[in-house]
């Protein structure tokens, strides 16, 4: 096994496999993947912060098997940061928290290439900072059709005084989030929101939303999926890479972008590793006010 | 022909280098099932259970060990295990020729194929080519998926297919099966002969099938047909609408919408 050794904040790390193709199709190594999640650290980290984060592990690389892993490795490093979650009458669990630079890079250089998270913080996993839309597109239908969707519901939202963030999930679909940051939110409320406002959402537009989770009723449709709201549930972290056959970004896009988009070539929005670092750097982080925004739902 | 390699490289010999990805030449013919729980269709999933403390153990409570003998374990770690797995390698490194008749199909493991890379399409026909007229075989050692696999690369098909092969200390030698040797009275012996090429015809797998397979799928296509699929519960789909209130104020804002379209 080939390995080297970084320091980072006076902690020395080691890096194992660095040249091992983890996306073998643009030949994308370890050390490549390791380079991005550095890159971008400074505009991931505050989205990482103190939220119990879900591993998804591709050890031989993209093409090949993957596990997740939501408990914290009991072989980390006696400086990662962990919290103890209880998930219903389960025992508790030890989660790692990536709130640092070298915890990013541990956690990468383990092939961690996806990062997901709960819509809440381990110090208050009963209180979610937003309220998220996950628009799924099922077979026959794209990022043409969800671009649509993310739009007719961001001003759905805005009618209700409610401003929200989009970015993709750099598969195939899109995420908008609802920002509430607020400590009386609760899941059974932004449940309650989402479901009311996904089955308008299928009312009015039933041939390109659906509600409904089964797969031949999503055909050249959007699933709008509000059950993400959820104690349980993670989400592609903003920024993480997807598994892939290269390495896509789940990225933050301006809404003028979506509407240029609406029926042209799907292609451009999706967001490849190289492009996501320089547009975080020229763009600062969008989903910056995600965190900061605080939004209360009506009628609620 | 979109299918997606196993793996990327090159197949090299000499001086020639020639990129390819390797696709699978065999799709396995069996008909998997998934498990569902009888009462309302969840698909089921397997957890490993500790016998002694009857409860199920959490991944990171997992570790491996190699039986030595009754209860006697020897346990070995991940990143061990890792260390003596060799390098994934980027290419086939033909070592030798051998004539193809001479390959004993008792060391066949999987086909594969392999598929030519752009830029490599001239000098993989031209290997196609030579390997197809001198009847040979490459001999070539790669690792794939961690193991290391002595492999045969030969011409088929005007493509090049891979076969991985077993090695010696894995195939069981015939002679241990075959029963002492006695004198064949001859007649018995010719009209076996005979019987023989009577029965004589090309080899021709296309008019075998795989009759059990065809027959579940055709149950599974007419039951499909002819039933409505069972589903398995959507979590906490409950139906019925939000709070009036909510409900009336998403209706204004979409009547909004709708007209600003």
């Amino acid at each position: 096994m080939n390995r080297t050794f970084v320091e980072m904040n006076g902690r020395r790390l080691p890096l194992t496999n660095l040249e091992k193709d983890l996306y073998p199709s643009p030949g994308f190594t370890k050390a490549g993947i390791l380079d991005y999640y550095r890159g971008i650290a400074p505009f991931m980290l505050p989205h990482l912060r103190d939220r119990a984060a879900t591993f998804k592990r591709y050890p031989e690389g993209v093409e090949q098997d993957s596990f997740f892993e939501k408990r914290c490795p009991s072989h980390r490093p006696s400086w990662v940061k962990t919290a103890e979650v209880v998930h219903g009458d389960a025992e508790p669990m030890t989660v790692c928290l990536i709130n640092d630079l070298e915890t990013l890079i541990w956690a990468e250089n383990l092939a961690s290439l996806e990062l997901h998270v709960p819509l809440a913080r381990a110090a208050s996993p009963r209180t979610p900072d937003s309220v998220v839309f996950d628009l799924d597109p099922g077979e026959g239908a794209g990022i043409p059709e969800c671009s649509r969707v993310a739009l007719i519901l961001r001003d759905l939202l805005s009618g209700m005084g409610l401003m929200s963030w989009v970015k993709t999930s750099g598969k195939k679909g899109l995420h908008v989030f609802v920002p509430l940051n607020r400590s009386e939110a609760t899941f059974e409320d932004t449940k309650l929101f989402s479901k009311a406002a996904a089955e308008i959402m299928q009312k009015h537009y039933p041939d390109l939303v659906t509600v409904k989770m089964a797969k031949r009723e999503r055909v050249a449709k959007v699933f709008i999926n509000w059950s993400q709201n959820d104690a349980s549930k993670t989400m592609i972290c903003v920024y993480s890479l997807r598994a892939r056959e290269r390495p896509y970004v789940s990225f933050p896009l301006e809404w003028p972008e979506l509407e240029n988009a609406v029926g042209q070539d799907p292609a451009q929005l999706q967001v490849i590793q190289s492009e996501a670092v320089r547009r975080a750097e020229r763009m600062g982080d969008l989903f910056q006010d995600v965190l900061m925004k605080e939004q209360k739902l009506p009628h609620l | 022909m979109a299918v997606q390699g196993i793996w990327n490289g090159t197949v090299s010999f000499s001086l020639v280098a020639i990129p390819v990805r390797m696709v699978t030449a065999v799709e396995q013919g069996r008909v998997s099932f998934r498990m569902l729980h009888s009462t309302d269709h969840s698909p089921l999933e397997r957890r490993m259970f500790c016998p002694r403390e009857e409860r199920m153990v959490p991944p990171d409570e997992i570790i491996r060990g190699f039986e030595l003998g009754p209860d006697q374990y020897v346990t070995i770690t991940d990143e061990e295990l890792e260390s003596v797995t060799p390098e994934r390698s980027r290419t086939i490194e033909i070592l030798e020729f051998v004539d193809r008749k001479e390959l004993d199909p008792v060391y066949f493991e999987h086909p594969y194929y392999l598929v030519p890379s752009k830029g490599g399409e001239k000098a993989y026909q031209l290997l196609v080519e030579v390997m197809h007229r001198t009847n040979k075989a490459g001999i070539a050692k790669f690792v794939l998926a961690e193991r290391e696999h002595l492999v045969a690369v030969v011409s088929r098909d005007n493509a090049l297919e891979l076969i991985t092969l077993h090695y010696r200390s894995e195939v069981l030698p015939g002679d241990d099966f075959a029963p002492r040797k006695t004198a064949l009275e001859s007649d018995v012996e010719s009209r076996i002969r005979k019987s023989v090429k009577k029965m004589k015809r090309d080899f021709d797998p296309g008019k075998y099938a795989n009759e059990r397979r065809t027959r579940i799928m055709e149950l599974l296509m007419l039951k499909a047909k002819d039933q409505t699929p069972v589903e398995a519960p959507v979590p906490r789909d409950d139906e019925g609408e939000g709070p009036a209130d909510l409900v009336a104020a998403l209706e204004e804002s979409m009547k909004k919408v709708k007209a600003g379209r």
